[in-house]
């Protein structure tokens, strides 16, 4: 029995189609209602949750593969995993967005920052040697700047229709994000046949692009 | 005051532990077994100075140490790890002779908040000191079959790996990173490096296969033949040399073993239960650590981790009812 938690939403229903792409019964799971554990007949048990919660599940071995974004890895301060497969699905990316003035403002106090992201933004920051305040904001993190609570915000962009609705700006891209297979590191130990089936049924669609 | 008389501080693992018989008993055995290899037991400080592990750039870093300033103005750091210890114990009382030492006892690392995992950590522990080559490894390995036998855990993977193979590694890709490729085991970024640096031949041919590379003995023999470096192959060999020698034949091998500590310089061994999130047994050699106090002395040694082998025997009776 292999054991996989899915980040909910977008993520589940991109690998569950992978999955059933390559040869996967996935019927019990497009027939789910609100269950929140289901077993397969391939041997396999699939948890859905929240990013996060896919990474704590992880971590203390209740399940042995986990799909989160890439954003979700970064942000988290628990590294103990193997990340072994980049999907390539679900790209977006992280960036710094402001209104268009603030490139040329001459800064005569620390900027402020919301994002949702603190360590992300923090790390970026401390990267190009710059000294900020950070104000964690839980959503619509482009508020920040639209009412007057930071000079700009570092934020998951994906088409960005929402920074241009807002006349916000990107100001400059922090990094690539997309969602990845992260593996339990003794699962591994364990159970490397099962998980590496697994990968190469999702890896195939590399092929088929290339 | 009255919110913190029923909690305990999160820092704290319960007191108490359920099973404190078993732990008990474990130890008994595991200092039986040391004894007969004639281990010294020795009683390690519980206060150190941060300077100690700072300086020896093991790898625990300071924010994980429980500090305080002492009246000498200088830091003081709970025991965060035995090895250290150890090794200054031997450079001040011997000369290059060979010393084995054991212990028992809780080291202190902070860890992450809110995530179930506690601060302190019950161990045991060898350390081989001035015994070099393939003997001490040996060694090892027989106490660690002992001590398997009587732990009571019936499903345990010994995994080897060579600090030696992978800091070799290392050097000939020669990439920023190459680290966090072999850390995250990502077959994704190995494939773009080898592309991006165009590498050719039994190097990329090893590195694409390296993050896959968990298994048995024959797993290193096919490996072997790929390789072209003198110092991967002799890892390797180093390797086979060792499965040779001993008499457990359900050994694993991961290539892509990533050193827990800074120190260590050869074989790697680590230890793990199904039911175990982390290793429960996990030592290796490290003969340049010595160097730190200007000798050179070889050495190597192993720690078992209580917490986690208790968890693992608790799990295990679980599933079995």
């Amino acid at each position: 029995m292999i054991r996989i938690a899915i980040t909910k939403g977008r993520i589940e229903k991109q690998v569950c189609r992978l999955l059933e792409k390559s040869g996967f019964d996935m019927t019990p799971i497009y027939q789910k209602d609100r269950e929140l554990l289901i077993e397969t007949d391939d041997g396999i048990s699939m948890i859905f949750a929240k990013a996060n919660d896919v990474l704590t599940f992880l971590e203390h071995g209740i399940v042995d593969i986990g799909f989160v974004g890439k954003d979700t890895l970064d942000e988290s301060d628990f590294k103990d995993y193997y990340e072994i497969l980049d999907l390539d699905i679900g790209k977006c990316y992280f960036a710094v967005a402001a209104y268009p003035e603030y490139r040329d403002k001459e800064w005569k106090r620390r900027k402020r920052i919301a994002s949702k992201y603190v360590s992300v933004a923090k790390k970026y920051f401390n990267q190009k040697q710059e000294d900020v305040e950070i104000i964690k904001l839980e959503g619509s993190v482009e508020l920040g700047p639209v009412v007057g609570l930071s000079d700009a915000i570092v934020d998951i962009v994906e088409t960005g229709s929402t920074l241009k609705a807002n006349g916000l700006e990107i100001i400059e891209k922090i990094c690539d994000i997309s969602t990845r297979m992260i593996v339990n590191k003794v699962s591994y130990v364990f159970k490397k046949d099962e998980i590496l089936k697994i990968m190469n049924a999702l890896e195939r669609k590399d092929d088929e692009n290339a | 005051m009255e919110e913190f008389q029923y909690l305990i501080p999160e820092e704290s693992s319960d007191a108490i532990i359920s099973n404190v018989a078993s732990l008990r008993k474990m130890e008994g055995y595991l200092r039986d077994i040391f004894t007969t290899y004639s281990y010294q037991e020795v009683l390690l400080p519980s206060f150190e100075y941060v300077d100690l592990y700072h300086n020896m750039d093991i790898g625990i870093e300071e924010e994980r140490m429980f500090q305080f300033i002492n009246h000498e103005g200088k830091r003081i750091a709970l025991r965060a790890d035995f090895t250290l210890p150890l090794a200054r114990l031997y450079v001040t009382t011997c000369e290059n002779e060979v010393q084995r030492y054991s212990y028992f006892g809780k080291v202190y690392r902070k860890e992450k908040k809110h995530k179930g995992r506690t601060n302190e950590f019950y161990q045991a522990g060898i350390e081989l000191i001035g015994q070099k080559g393939t003997v001490g490894e040996k060694e090892c390995m027989e106490i660690i079959l002992k001590s398997l036998d009587c732990l009571g855990l019936k499903n345990v993977k010994l995994v080897l790996g060579s600090a030696k193979f992978y800091k070799r590694l290392l050097e000939l890709v020669d990439d920023p990173n190459m680290e966090e490729i072999i850390h995250l085991r990502s077959f994704s970024m190995m494939k773009d490096l080898v592309r991006n640096k165009n590498i050719d031949g039994s190097l990329k041919e090893l590195l694409l296969i390296l993050p896959s590379s968990i298994g048995d003995i024959n797993m290193i023999k096919d490996i072997e033949k790929i390789v072209e470096d003198d110092i991967l192959k002799g890892a390797l060999n180093e390797l086979i040399e060792l499965y040779q020698q001993q008499s457990i034949k359900d050994l694993s091998f991961d290539l892509c073993m990533v050193p827990s500590m800074k120190y260590y310089t050869g074989l790697m061994m680590r230890g793990y239960s199904p039911y175990c999130a982390q290793p429960i047994i996990s030592g290796g050699r490290y003969d340049h650590l010595m160097h730190h106090f200007h000798k050179n002395v070889p050495a190597i040694g192993l720690s078992y981790d209580f917490h986690h082998i208790l968890h693992a025997l608790e799990m295990e009776e679980e599933t079995n009812d």
